[in-house]
């Protein structure tokens, strides 16, 4: 129906907009190697598109968007036999881990794009749940909204945040500055 | 440095990055939309030669093969494969085309397809196992049948038994190992939902 197209067009259209770079970071977040993101991220583009044609405004456009857009890259990971067979971790378990992954840190200039690599090689090991926290997280949605979008209370999420916070503190400080705090 | 000055500056290296954003046009879309349909169609159509390849084999068989067994036995393996081929039409083994993507939370949609991808596991007995056991169970009966029948000459009953036999084994293993790898990735699956629940009902 074209009324129906066009209604999906401009929604689109707006989405990219307004979230475009968001949905890039987020389609490396959960593949890193970039065939299989560009892959991940055109299959979240067209579900966004197929969804708006059924958009009622019950939620806000960015709540939307991120929902189909994780819930999609969640359904890639369930249908992946590579990621499949990969353990995935919660941040509890990340946590109790310590400082496995700081041992590195000790060098005094870490490269940026070295620091993004580890902290995509960090997203990825956390299993889907927790791996939409930390990307909403980082994308600056406060608890509530990650509650929104995700399902679980805005509670849980500022713990959830706060633990973020913490593991990302300890395994991204800078060298020679190793005081816990 | 705290645990906010820390966060602050990867939130900010987070932001800078420059990803390859894509956008894609109208034309682009509705492409990619019909390629998609396309894909779930060949799938489907992948699907259903499996059961015609098999219908096509035990249909032969009804015809070259005269007795009341060996006849029935085919006909009931036909209707397993048309029941599972119906079931996969109905179900769908694989979702492809994945729906209700927006109107549920991360959470809910995680633990629906967890609990399907697990149902459709526990459930490949009853639906793409035992629909096969009765035909095939009557087919190697008649096979019995017909070499039993050969003049007692023609006959050694020790070569019959082991190639019933093995025969027999070999069918009940492959049920059996489908069934005990299917057991096996459920219990996986399973595992994943206790998790999920355990974190999402702990503080809700």
């Amino acid at each position: 129906m074209p009324g129906t197209q066009n209604k999906s067009d401009d929604l689109y259209n707006e989405a990219v907009a307004a979230h475009g770079p968001a949905l890039s970071r987020l389609a490396r977040g959960y593949e890193f190697d970039p065939e299989d993101c560009r892959d991940l991220l055109q299959e979240i583009h067209l579900a966004m598109w197929r969804s708006f044609a059924g958009f009622d405004g019950r939620c806000s456009l960015r709540t939307w968007v991120y929902r189909v857009a994780h819930n999609t890259a969640a359904s890639h990971i369930l249908r992946s036999r590579r990621m499949k067979s990969k353990t995935m971790i919660s941040l509890e378990e990340l946590e109790e881990q310590g400082g496995i992954a700081a041992k590195d840190d000790t060098s005094h200039s870490i490269e940026q794009s070295e620091v993004l690599e580890r902290l995509f090689a960090l997203i990825q090991c956390l299993n889907p749940l927790d791996r939409q926290v930390i990307l909403l997280y980082l994308e600056g949605m406060d608890a509530a909204s990650i509650g929104e979008v995700t399902g679980i209370s805005s509670g849980y999420a500022a713990t959830k945040i706060h633990r973020v916070k913490a593991i990302l503190a300890e395994r991204f400080r800078k060298g020679g500055n190793h005081d816990k705090q | 440095m705290t645990n906010n000055n820390s966060s602050d500056e990867l939130l900010n290296l987070w932001k800078s990055q420059k990803p390859q954003s894509i956008s894609l046009s109208a034309k682009e879309l509705r492409d990619a939309s019909s390629k998609l349909e396309r894909r779930v169609y060949w799938r489907n159509i992948r699907e259903y030669m499996g059961a015609a390849i098999v219908a096509i084999a035990f249909g032969f068989y009804m015809v070259k093969f005269q007795t009341v067994l060996l006849r029935l036995g085919s006909g009931l393996t036909i209707a397993g494969a048309l029941f599972v081929a119906f079931h996969l039409f109905r179900k769908g083994s694989t979702a492809v085309m994945t729906t209700d993507l927006e109107s549920k939370s991360c959470v809910e949609f995680y633990r629906t397809e967890l609990v399907r991808q697990r149902d459709l596991l526990l459930s490949v007995w009853k639906w793409y196992l035992m629909p096969f056991v009765p035909g095939l169970g009557l087919f190697l009966l008649g096979m019995l049948q017909m070499v039993l029948r050969q003049p007692a000459s023609h006959l050694h009953y020790g070569m019959v038994a082991l190639w019933f036999g093995a025969t027999f084994a070999m069918c009940a293993a492959t049920f059996a190992l489908v069934e005990w790898l299917n057991r096996r990735a459920a219990k996986e699956i399973q595992k994943k939902i206790d998790t999920l629940d355990q974190h999402t009902q702990a503080i809700d």
